[in-house]
């Protein structure tokens, strides 16, 4: 018998060889072929389905396909193990969009960038200043090194400063076959100001940022011009960490069992993938990339990091480090300049991390005098309640439905996804990222969809469909609304009864964690000024549907603004200027964590948010009057 | 100088709708006698703080078919009747007093002799025709079944005001159209849940049923598993009733037989555990004293086996409201 067997992935035409015995979806992993899996291989999402076209497998028994896929060849990657020579086809629905809107994501706060920068100086953490500097003379023999940091000294304060042993034995050379005429570059690391190189003549105008928000599902990069501040681009990719779970604590148990190095390598991957794929397009060198500011939930941190995350997921939730300080970012693996430096926003405690630092940050809630309420929709909710006296936080999991993971139809917000959905007199109308058919769901069409359905009476309050309606099919033994028909040039796009329960119990734990927050600080519904959302919805979220979904408390829709991505908005503020981190690393120490699974009445809240809009609608008069549900009892 | 003692006794804004059930001749049914509760205006037998116009009632169970499961203490009293739907119904209202039968359609089970919809409209009938007071008819709990049997087993009771169970948060429409076309009142079941009973009270007020017929059901659970839970939840529900939540203004039902026959306490023979003492004694006490926690916490409708519990739980309401001493 043969030990290596050859795996095709089509279309995109990618081989590898693997061990006999080995699962399609790590054939498919060592191929570079990315698959949608959620659950990271334990043959329960049904998302990882390949046809086989050609050779043999060994597949067990599930009752994620159906006979008919199954007779057409299709298996599910995770279970399926090599046992000869294959050709697979990966089809639509298995494969993963690479390019997410980030743009989108940008613009949103775009427009609220210029109000967020204000407060602070443009004083990037790292940057190069072109220095000409005076020829040493017999009254003036100062040592080379000195020489250069009294220049330094005279543009930028910086009362300690260090280079590094590599840097000043080139020194001596550089400046003199230069004519004392040298670009150094200088990075803020603590109250230290390093010396990172010296460059030949002027280079001063080449001095570039990297800031990412390194998410559960998505990393997302934005390059930076240092000396403008202008942002030059943007890529995205999946956190290739998925096929080892898509949730945090399975992650956690991942690097319990295979080491935190796997984890680390593979994010690190991801940001070499998006920051190479910036600097080629933007024609720059990636020796000119000298600074990485990175946002991240705690979990993330400490995977990219390399830090032990044992102690996290276990009570009393302790992070190995909330603000690590600036590392080389060469030790992690990220390959810009190698001196370069990378930065980590500082996180609030275990599971309240930078990136809700970052949204603080730069949503300014932390300088406002009236209490603001802020929700960042992710895997988990984060949701922070406060104003510049005081900040409250704490995390709902909510599980990725709002992500579009663990729906059926179900994806980011990506080209294909349906994003905007609107139920008319002529019937149900949706908008599309993108041109083409649509190919899911994401997190702000699914809010519009099931909003919309329970308006117009096809689910009942409590989620349920109903049976008798038209759109409502049954589909593997359950109910389901079909949102677009299959026969329209594409895939059926459904929302099943599974589905709706999912994103009820999302909404209920988010909304329940707002209310208890709310309660906690005895404060009412009214007392809060603004409500601000942030998350991975692209450019849209309907304010009027999140309150009819009740995923946030009812207030007149002008009050509920989205701000978009605001994880990666708050680390731009942070990577250019340091003022802004510092702020950062206020805004950490400010926060007050509060854990909401010690909260006495959490359940309670939890079951009656659990209904639409709420159990008791009194919490809820304005879409008590718009449905005409009769008067709050 | 004297003690100034302050009043500390409550009023409530609301009182708990009042429900009757079974309809005589008058009413377009053939019953003898209908029953009526809640309406109470205080907590559980407050007298001192306002007015609890209705006793708490009890229901004897009967089954359409013989239970197999009824362990002997409370088979044997009913040992010469389980072959008779009729007489077994007959016996609990002659002669052990039940203000109302609970008929339990296990023989519509699926996994069980899966009984018609017309078999269960039979025995239906038996039991109206052989006893004069209200009744109570429970579904076999298996929904789809359920939706079948109600249609028919609700028209031909159609006039007699029957209580008919449950409706849940995952099955709720037909039982409440069939209630709706026939005229008949609602068990609304929740988990132990304050939160669920309310939403299962909304869903069928949003198809078109009227709260004030409805009667909560918050399950039961017997003596030393988990009554503690049943009992706040069931003083939350009633504070609320009262406190003006028309969602929870409802009487409360409790099933207080099925679950006491149902643990060990009760159900085991004496040579299991001689410790225990007399099997004989033991399951009536332990349904006897379950059913007077749950009169306290708030039940306005007991759902009863041992003919000796049933006893005990009629004179202890007899004496909580001041009927005897």
């Amino acid at each position: 018998m043969r030990v290596l067997y050859r795996v095709t992935f089509h279309p995109q035409g990618r081989g590898v060889e693997v061990p006999n015995g080995t699962t399609l979806l790590e054939a498919a992993a060592a191929a570079g072929v990315e698959l949608a899996s959620v659950c990271g291989g334990e043959g329960i999402c049904g998302r990882c389905r390949l046809i086989i076209r050609r050779g043999r497998v060994e597949t067990g028994p599930t009752l994620l396909l159906s006979p008919e896929e199954v007779k057409e060849g299709y298996v599910l990657a995770c279970q399926s193990r090599v046992r000869g020579d294959v050709v697979v086809e990966v089809p639509p629905e298995s494969r993963v969009e690479r390019a997410v809107r980030v743009d989108l994501d940008a613009q949103v706060f775009l427009a609220r960038e210029a109000e967020a920068r204000a407060p602070f100086e443009l004083v990037p953490l790292a940057r190069k200043l072109f220095l000409r500097i005076p020829r040493p003379t017999l009254e003036d023999n100062v040592g080379d090194q000195e020489r250069v940091f009294r220049e330094v000294r005279r543009r930028i304060e910086a009362p300690i400063l260090q280079a590094g042993l590599k840097v000043l034995r080139a020194l001596p050379r550089v400046l003199r076959e230069n004519d004392w005429k040298v670009t150094v570059t200088v990075a803020r690391r603590g109250g230290t100001v390093e010396l990172l190189q010296v460059e030949p003549g002027d280079r001063s105008g080449e001095a570039y940022g990297v800031v990412l928000d390194v998410g559960t599902s998505t990393v997302v990069a934005h390059l930076v011009d240092l000396v403008t501040g202008r942002t030059l681009d943007a890529e995205a990719k999946y956190n290739s960490q998925r096929t080892l779970g898509e949730e945090v604590t399975r992650r956690i148990i991942a690097s319990e069992r295979q080491g935190v190095e796997r984890l680390q390598a593979l994010v690190a991957e991801d940001i070499n993938d998006l920051i190479s794929l910036m600097v080629e397009r933007q024609r720059i060198r990636l020796s000119d990339v000298v600074a990485v500011l990175c946002a991240g939930n705690t979990a993330m941190t400490h995977f990219l990091l390399g830090l032990p995350p044992k102690a996290l997921r276990r009570h009393p939730y302790v992070a190995a480090a909330l603000a690590p300080p600036p590392v080389r970012a060469a030790e992690v693996g990220i390959k810009i300049n190698p001196r370069g430096l990378l930065y980590v926003m500082p996180g609030i405690g275990g599971w309240v991390g930078g990136d809700i630092t970052a949204g603080i940050l730069a949503s300014g809630i932390h300088r406002v005098e009236e209490p603001v309420l802020f929700v960042d929709i992710g895997t988990n909710g984060e949701i922070v309640l406060g104003c510049r006296d005081w900040l409250v936080a704490c995390s709902a999991s909510a599980g990725p439905a709002f992500e579009g993971a663990g729906v059926t139809c179900g994806m980011r917000a990506s080209r294909g996804a349906i994003m905007r959905v609107a139920f008319t007199s002529e019937g149900v109308r949706y908008e599309v990222v993108g041109d083409g058919p649509p190919q899911g769901l994401c997190g702000s069409g699914l809010i519009d969809a099931i909003a919309g359905m329970f308006q117009a009476g096809y689910i009942d309050r409590s989620g349920r469909l109903q049976p008798d309606r038209p759109r409502v099919v049954e589909r593997r033994g359950e109910l389901a609304f079909v949102l677009v028909p299959g026969e329209e040039g594409g895939r059926e796009i459904m929302i099943t009864q599974r589905d709706i329960e999912n994103v009820l119990r999302a909404k209920a734990a988010i909304y329940a964690g707002i209310s208890i927050l709310l309660r906690e600080m005895g404060l009412a519904v009214e007392d809060v000024a603004r409500i601000y959302i942030a998350g991975a919805f692209g450019s849209h979220l309907d304010p009027r549907n999140a309150v009819m979904l009740g995923l946030v408390p009812d207030v007149p829709p002008g009050r509920i603004r989205f701000l978009g991505n605001t994880s990666l908005a708050g680390a731009k503020l942070a990577l250019l200027s340091g003022d802004a981190l510092d702020e950062a690393q206020g805004i950490a120490e400010r926060v007050t964590y509060y854990d909401l699974i010690s909260c006495p009445y959490y359940y309670d809240e939890f079951v009656a948010a659990k209904f639409l809009p709420h159990t008791d609608l009194s919490r809820f008069p304005t879409m008590t009057k718009a449905l005409g549900l009769g008067e709050p009892v | 100088m004297p003690i100034e003692i302050p009043d500390v006794r409550e009023s409530f804004s609301q009182a708990i709708y009042t429900v009757t059930l079974g309809a005589t001749r008058d009413g377009g049914g053939t019953r003898t006698k209908v029953v009526t509760v809640g309406g109470e205006k205080a907590l559980p037998f407050h007298h001192f703080e306002g007015e609890i116009p209705h006793p708490p009632v009890v229901a004897m169970e009967v089954w359409d078919v013989p239970p197999e499961d009824w362990p002997d203490p409370v088979r044997m009293p009913f040992a010469d009747v389980m072959g008779s739907l009729g007489e077994w119904a007959r016996k609990c209202v002659e002669e052990h007093g039940a203000d109302l039968i609970c008929l339990r359609l296990v023989g519509c089970d699926p996994n069980g002799e899966d009984r018609s919809p017309e078999e269960a409209a039979a025995a239906v009938k038996e039991v109206l025709t052989s006893v004069g007071v209200p009744l109570i008819v429970w579904g076999c709990g298996n929904p789809e079944k359920d939706n079948e049997v109600f249609p028919v087993v609700g028209e031909a009771a159609a006039g007699e005001n029957c209580l008919l169970g449950t409706i849940t948060q995952d099955n709720y429409k037909t039982l409440v159209a069939v209630a709706t076309a026939y005229k008949h009142k609602l068990i609304a079941e929740s988990p132990v849940d304050i939160n669920i009973a309310k939403q299962v009270n909304i869903l069928a007020m949003d198809a078109g049923y009227p709260l004030e017929d409805l009667v909560i059901y918050p399950s039961t659970g017997a003596l030393g598993y988990g009554i503690e839970y049943v009992y706040s939840i069931m003083e939350r529900a009633r504070l609320a009733g009262l406190g003006g939540d028309k969602l929870m203004a409802q009487p409360i039902l409790c099933d207080i037989g099925r679950e006491v026959w149902g643990v060990k306490e009760a159900r085991a023979p004496r040579e299991e555990q001689p410790e225990w003492g007399d099997a004989e004694l033991r399951g009536p006490l332990w349904e006897a004293t379950t059913a007077y926690m749950y009169l306290l916490a708030g039940a306005d409708i007991l759902v009863m086996r041992h003919p000796e519990a049933v006893r005990a739980a009629k004179r202890a309401i007899r004496m909580l409201m001041g009927e005897e001493q």
